[in-house]
């Protein structure tokens, strides 16, 4: 099998720590990087509770620090659906002895993808500020990269604002970057992510396998799954971005235009794309994903969560 | 809702405008009151010309208010690639048998609710700027607006822009005026205009009807069927119909009630209805979103609009 080589870039995160549990699992994919950026929880928080999960996972992968904030934008952070430690409010022990880097993600990032020769892919689950600030700081970034996937956006309504979902609303200028860069990119928008959906009982299912990475999943997830976000069931939409990049026979999309707003109060932060109106934009920057295989992608985080 | 409805037709005549004008005139559920015209799908004189003549056509005797020139703020923008340089192309229509009232289309918007005797649903088919205009010039006549059903938007999508759709795009600070109101809105946006499809055996039926009526109609439709079929539709989406349809027969359509606000600064976002689709904002719907209908109901009601505006 080829392995796909692929750089996380997250802001961990109840759905994010989910998202690393089963990539570290997934036999397509070789975590090279994981570095943390500000979002559900600030910085200090997203970085070590990465260092967290390379305890609870038995890993060593190197973690780096990125940005503090949005480029433009003050942080808005998400307790109410991660916990104010992001973490459900479970408690994870570090690792004894922590790797302590000065080099920034932004060019961890650009290093990894350039010594990689443009075999690295980069799984973005967070707001988009480490991957905006590596494309300004080494505008030659793209000609390293294979492809980005992200968790964010939508085609239709958002989920921090009518308009617009958390990780682009956060940061709609790192974004609109990215969907500029020229990178082939995949989009995990609210389309498809509010269907990657666990019921409780399928995370006490999981729970019940009973290792410490099965009972934290379990419980961390709770919280999430209890602010009843967008109707009832957990939805694992940072799970869908890496499992896309795995797996992508389990989902289906479309190409299309998409731009971010940045300007209007109302909808900053929207992904508009193109795929319903007569008018199109002229180009194709994203692969929209829409949908997934319900039952395949449950089945899949199971079967990944029970290999611990 | 309580029959007959009082309605002001409020448009921008263009085909669907001109078919959804029919359905009221046609309907016993429906009472038009007044006709006020707007600039959109062409210009104010063209628009205004085009509801005289199909005023005339369908025998709609009443008052004609002409809209501004313009919309509230923004740039005036028009539709021929859609309408043709007319406005309503296609078949030869009467000359107009029926004049223009003294009054604009604001002011006798207001005469018309003030002398209403229960409140008054006003129809817009076309941007919004003159029920703004009224509600910014006549706060106190708010409360003789029943509701207001409008052809525009769209939750997920737009027509003219990615995310904006005719309508709303052509005067988006009208429609904020209007979704702000907190008057009662229904919007037939996308969503269910797009479903409320014509295809070629709706018209061939309606063209066997006989008469002149059931013959320009069905001569709109092919136009405009030609049209959509040139961009890719499978048929011709009767957006403007819509709007007066769910006066007449609810029944006919499934709704949504969000609440919806409009974009007016946004680089791609202006024009957009923005609907609080996952109810994060935590404030009350203010507008009835429809969002599908039963398309051969639909049709049906059509035909027999039709059918009885020429037999009777």
């Amino acid at each position: 099998m080829d392995k796909h080589f692929v750089w996380l870039d997250c802001d961990t995160g109840t759905d994010d720590a989910a998202a690393i549990l089963c990539a570290n699992k997934l036999p397509q994919l070789q975590i090279v990087g994981i570095s943390a950026v500000a979002g559900n929880v600030e910085l200090e928080k997203t970085y070590y509770n990465v260092h967290r999960l390379n305890r609870l996972m038995g890993t060593s992968y190197p973690v780096y620090r990125g940005a503090e904030k949005p480029l433009q934008r003050d942080l808005e952070t998400g307790y109410r659906y991660h916990g104010e430690n992001g973490l459900g409010g479970v408690e994870l022990p570090l690792p004894e002895k922590i790797p302590e880097t000065n080099e920034p993600a932004w060019d961890a990032l650009y290093r990894t993808a350039v010594e990689m020769k443009g075999e690295l892919e980069l799984i973005a689950t967070g707001p988009l500020s480490n991957i905006g600030t590596a494309l300004l700081l080494h505008p030659d970034l793209p000609e390293y990269l294979k492809r980005i996937v992200i968790m964010g956006g939508s085609s239709k309504g958002g989920n921090r604002t009518p308009a617009a979902e958390y990780n682009i609303y956060a940061d709609p200028h790192a974004a609109q970057m990215v969907f500029d860069c020229g990178v082939p990119l995949t989009m995990c928008g609210l389309d498809v992510t509010l269907q990657a959906v666990l019921m409780e009982e399928d995370l006490e299912q999981i729970g019940a396998l009973g290792t410490p990475a099965a009972k934290f999943f379990h419980k961390e997830l709770l919280v999430p799954l209890r602010t009843q976000e967008c109707g009832t069931g957990l939805k694992l939409h940072d799970v869908c971005a890496v499992l896309y990049a795995a797996r992508p026979e389990l989902f289906s999309g479309r190409p299309a235009g998409v731009q971010v707003e940045t300007r209007s109060e109302l909808s900053i932060g929207k992904t508009v794309t193109d795929l319903y109106s007569d008018k199109k934009f002229g180009f194709q920057n994203a692969f929209v994903v829409l949908s997934l295989d319900r039952a395949a992608f449950k089945k899949t985080v199971y079967d990944l969560i029970a290999q611990y | 809702m309580t029959y007959p409805v009082p309605i002001i037709y409020d448009g921008d005549p263009g085909h669907d405008d001109a078919i959804a004008m029919l359905l009221a005139k046609a309907s016993d559920n429906i009472d038009v009151l007044a006709v006020t015209t707007c600039c959109g799908n062409q210009t104010i004189e063209k628009t205004t010309y085009n509801a005289q003549r199909v005023c005339t056509l369908i025998g709609l005797d009443v008052p004609i208010g002409m809209g501004q020139a313009r919309p509230l703020l923004a740039q005036p923008m028009t539709a021929p690639n859609i309408h043709g340089q007319s406005g309503l192309d296609g078949p030869r229509l009467p000359e107009p048998e029926v004049g223009l009232s003294s009054l604009r289309a604001v002011a006798l918007m207001a005469k018309t609710l003030q002398e209403a005797e229960r409140p008054v649903t006003i129809v817009s088919t076309g941007p919004l700027t003159n029920t703004a205009a009224l509600l910014l010039t006549h706060p106190e006549l708010k409360a003789k607006i029943e509701r207001i059903s409008l052809m525009g938007g769209g939750i997920a999508h737009g027509n003219w822009t990615p995310a904006a759709e005719f309508n709303i795009l052509v005067d988006p600070e009208a429609a904020d005026i209007v979704f702000s109101s907190g008057i009662p809105i229904v919007m037939a946006g996308l969503d269910v205009t797009e479903q409320a499809l014509i295809y070629e055996e709706d018209f061939d039926r309606i063209r066997a009807l006989g008469g002149e009526i059931a013959r320009v109609v069905a001569e709109w439709l092919d136009y405009f069927y030609q049209f959509h079929r040139s961009i890719g539709y499978i048929g011709a989406p009767l957006h403007d119909p819509c709007a007066v349809a769910y006066l007449i027969a609810p029944e006919l359509f499934e709704f949504q009630d969000y609440y919806v606000r409009i974009d007016t600064h946004g680089e791609f976002t202006r024009g957009a209805t923005v609907a609080d689709i996952n109810r994060q904002t935590g404030i009350a719907p203010n507008a009835r979103c429809l969002t599908g209908i039963d398309r051969q109901g639909f049709v049906d009601l059509l035909a027999e609009s039709v059918r009885r505006l020429s037999h009777g």
